[in-house]
């Protein structure tokens, strides 16, 4: 059962694959920068979602996938023409195919009555009849120049019946020559050759060739080989899809080459032939010089091996794929566990190496020697070996990118809304479990954007504005960091009214000077929700605050920024992993410390004229004017029990998330250095005021400050101090 | 298989996958000597039974044996008929 959760597991994973290059291929159609190939990749997608889909047995997730394929290939063959209606269409069927996946795969349910709305949609806008509820379906009208498609669908259940009752009157029989020889491993998988052309026999009037010269003597069979081979000319009413829908268990465990025999000659079947050979669905022709073995051959075969061998050589053997005519992709999936492991162990390396040159330095070493300057060089290599590591887990962010193509399209048809989403940046490697924890805030985001940022489009008219909203979403680098921007062309923040909302709900004082700033900060206050009723788009009870801690919780830190009548923009800077740290190391009462770099704006020596005590204990230091709140780190951690001398201490100058200022006063800066960051959760437990903890070069553990905390803390303390006080 | 008389067997009714095997062992074993099979019992003939008793015939018409096939039932012409074959492939000479 193992064996088959993981097959299970895996297919899935494929599925996500398929759905982001189904989706992808739609919005390259949309884009009308889309070509053929283009359209076979969509369909691609769909079919190999619906051929792992029925040898899991997930009814519902083939049905959709088969009436999608079904229109598609209406697509493919230009019958369904690609009008944005259309394509608008099949991206929403993308999302409810992405949706049956999901709950095939981790249960739940799916809006039934939407499914099937969109599956009649479909099949009307392929010009079939709406499928019924069993899983049938109707046969589509098939046209003669179908019999060229190789992919074409035709419904699997032909009664005989109909194929004698007219369907030939109206042209709509299609020839196929097929080739068929099993390997040893169809048999092996309790698959019968019989039995495939027992089917094939089924499906119309099927003339079957048997090549048996391969057989061996008695003595020299092996029972559990396979040496036969089938040439079948088949004329049926079903299309190539319904032919191929007869191998498709087996596809792997045989030879196979599925022609239609056209009207108008081999070219059409030759090209055919070739972009399959081509795009590797299919292996290459057997060799043309076993074709004058099979004794009388199909017309179409016999015309077809000597131009294929211009077009796609054919392989060595007729046994092996054809690898060579497809671009095997370079990548192998690997468990993230063993990522993790080696990152862990790439760390620890880290750590060892700089021990290791701590001891040489300590041993009095002579820089210029040999021994110091190879640890240079394995210095070098460490890192080079910790940023390659790293590199493993970094993935681009472009499927939660396409994620939100889909999030921009429910809320536009939702509100009413037309919007255009341009992404840029895709590419942007982000480490894989920031990409995972941000969908949920970006997904907020495009929301909040579409549905209060946008205007409806008859304001956007009226502001001289073009119908269509654009909201912009684009991944970049910036200085080790990845940062990604949301903006939207909408009316910008009506301040007026945030201001107006955060008195009301007394985030404010109805006094308070705010700047323009300030009041953009609101929005991500605790409790603040500027739709004045609560719509199903953005009203979910979570706000902005909750975006704000989600992305803090990554180590990231969110702006926004807006401009009336021009929109808004949000700003999301990010690490590029959780893994490694930038920090500085500083001593606070005998021990070390790590601040985070990101955090830190300047250090500076305090001068005795700029320190001014405030009430009781709080001390804030005149900076260019301001006055900056100093937090004595030593006591506040407990390090020791009185305060430090500020005169005598370094001052860091650090901002946290919600972008306030603070001193921190500490002993000593040792310098700048990478950490590798070891959760403190995990091998310990949460320290308050604590991030994480690392293990410096002379293998002592050094704790990384967690500066929102303790920050947030001291406020906490003064309040308690002076309540205490009172 | 039992057999019936001298150079006579009798098919097993279930030709499938599994009994390619003692099929072949079976037939083998009976080299050299004229044979007919018996195939009025078969129910099941599947893929690689077929290959085992084309082999046979290829085997006894090298060997200047003689292979007959006798009786075929109906699931054994349709089997045979859907594989392209007629009963007169499974045969060294024409019955």
């Amino acid at each position: 059962m193992d064996t088959m959760a993981a097959i299970k597991q895996t297919f899935f994973q494929e599925c996500e694959e398929q759905l982001a290059e189904l989706e992808s291929g739609l919005l390259t159609i949309e884009r009308e920068e889309g070509d053929a190939e283009t359209i076979n990749a969509v369909f691609r997608a769909v079919h190999s979602i619906k051929g792992g889909a029925g040898a899991f047995g997930l009814d519902e997730l083939v049905r959709f996938a088969h009436t999608f394929e079904t229109t598609l290939d209406g697509m493919r063959s230009g019958k369904v023409e690609t009008a944005p209606q259309i394509v608008r269409l099949m991206l929403r069927a993308a999302d409810t195919l992405a949706d049956l996946v999901r709950v095939s795969r981790d249960g739940g349910t799916v809006d039934a009555a939407r499914v099937s709305q969109i599956g009649d949609e479909l099949a009307q806008a392929g010009g079939a009849q709406p499928a019924p509820a069993a899983p049938v379906f109707e046969p589509i009208a098939m046209s003669g120049d179908q019999q060229t498609d190789d992919f074409g669908f035709a419904p699997v259940m032909i009664s005989f019946d109909d194929l004698v009752g007219g369907t030939q009157a109206d042209g709509g029989q299609n020839g196929f020559a097929i080739s068929f020889k099993p390997k040893p491993e169809l048999y092996a998988k309790a698959n019968d050759a019989i039995r495939l052309l027992r089917e094939l026999r089924r499906m119309g009037e099927a003339k079957i060739r048997c090549d048996f010269s391969e057989i061996p003597l008695l003595s020299e069979l092996d029972p559990e080989g396979a040496y036969l081979s089938w040439h079948v000319r088949l004329s049926t009413s079903g299309g190539d899809a319904a032919v191929r829908e007869v191998f498709e268990f087996v596809e792997f465990d045989c030879d196979l080459s599925i022609e239609a025999q056209g009207l108008g000659g081999t070219d059409a079947s030759l090209a055919v032939e070739a972009l399959l050979v081509e795009a590797g669905i299919k292996e290459s022709a057997p060799a043309p010089a076993e074709i004058p073995a099979l004794a009388p051959v199909p017309r179409q075969t016999s015309a077809t091996p000597p131009q294929l061998a211009a077009v796609a050589p054919p392989t060595a053997s007729q046994g092996a794929p054809a690898q060579g005519a497809q671009q095997p992709s370079a990548t192998i999936r690997v468990d993230l566990d063993r990522v993790d492991r080696l990152i862990d162990l790439v760390g620890e390396l880290v750590i060892n190496q700089s021990m290791l040159a701590q001891r040489v330095m300590e041993a009095g070493i002579a820089r210029l020697s040999d021994v110091a300057v190879g640890l240079d060089d394995l210095e070098h290599l460490t890192r080079e070996i910790q940023d390659s590591v790293m590199a493993i887990r970094a993935q681009p962010v472009r499927p939660i990118f396409q994620r939100m193509s889909r999030v921009v399209r429910e809320v536009a048809d939702m509100t009413g809304k037309s919007v255009r989403l341009i992404t840029d940046g895709e590419n942007c490697e982000v480490d894989k479990t920031v990409i995972e924890r941000l969908a949920d805030p970006l997904t907020h985001m495009i929301r909040n954007a579409v549905d209060h940022g946008l205007e409806k489009p008859d304001d956007r008219v009226k502001a001289g504005k073009p119908e269509q909203g654009v909201v912009r979403m684009t991944a970049a680098h910036r200085s080790g960091r990845v940062v990604i921007e949301v903006a939207d062309d909408g009316a910008g923040i009506n301040r007026a009214r945030v201001r107006d909302i955060a008195v009301r709900k007394e985030l404010i004082d109805a006094d308070a000077q705010l700047s323009d700033a300030e009041i953009d900060d609101l929005i991500f206050a605790p409790g603040f929700s500027t739709a004045s009723t609560i719509s199903d788009v953005s009203g979910r009870g979570v706000g902005m605050d909750v975006v704000r801690r989600s992305i803090q919780a990554l180590g990231g830190r969110i702006t926004i920024s807006s401009r009336p009548g021009q929109g808004t923009t949000f700003t999301l800077s990010l690490p590029l992993t959780l893994a490694v740290l930038d920090g500085m190391v500083v001593t606070v009462a005998g021990q070390t410390l790590v601040v985070p770099l990101t955090a830190i704006v300047e250090t500076l020596q305090p001068k005795a004229a700029d320190i001014h005590s405030l009430g009781e204990k709080a001390r804030v230091v005149a900076i260019r004017g301001s006055f900056i709140p100093l937090i004595d780190i030593g006591s506040e951690l407990g390090y020791r029990d009185s305060e430090a001398d500020p005169l005598q201490s370094v001052a860091v100058l650090v901002e946290t998330e919600n972008q306030s200022q603070s001193a921190l006063l500490v002993d000593g800066i040792i310098g700048q250095q990478q950490v590798v960051i070891k959760s403190l959760e995990t091998n310990y437990g949460q320290v308050f005021g604590v991030a994480a903890a690392t293990i410096l070069g002379d293998g002592r553990v050094a704790v990384i400050l967690d500066i929102d905390a303790v920050v947030a803390g001291t406020g906490r303390d003064h309040a308690n101090r002076k309540r205490n006080a009172a | 298989m039992r057999d019936l008389m001298p150079g006579l067997i009798s098919l097993p009714s279930q030709l499938d996958i599994k009994a390619a095997a003692p099929l072949a062992a079976e037939l083998l074993a009976l080299r050299g000597k004229d044979l007919t099979l018996d195939a009025s019992a078969v129910e099941q003939l599947g893929g690689q039974c077929i290959q085992v008793l084309l082999s046979a015939a290829a085997t006894w018409a090298a060997d200047g044996a003689e292979l007959a096939v006798r009786e075929p039932s109906a699931a054994f012409l349709e089997a045979a008929e859907t594989a392209g074959l007629a009963t007169s492939d499974f045969c060294t000479r024409n019955n």
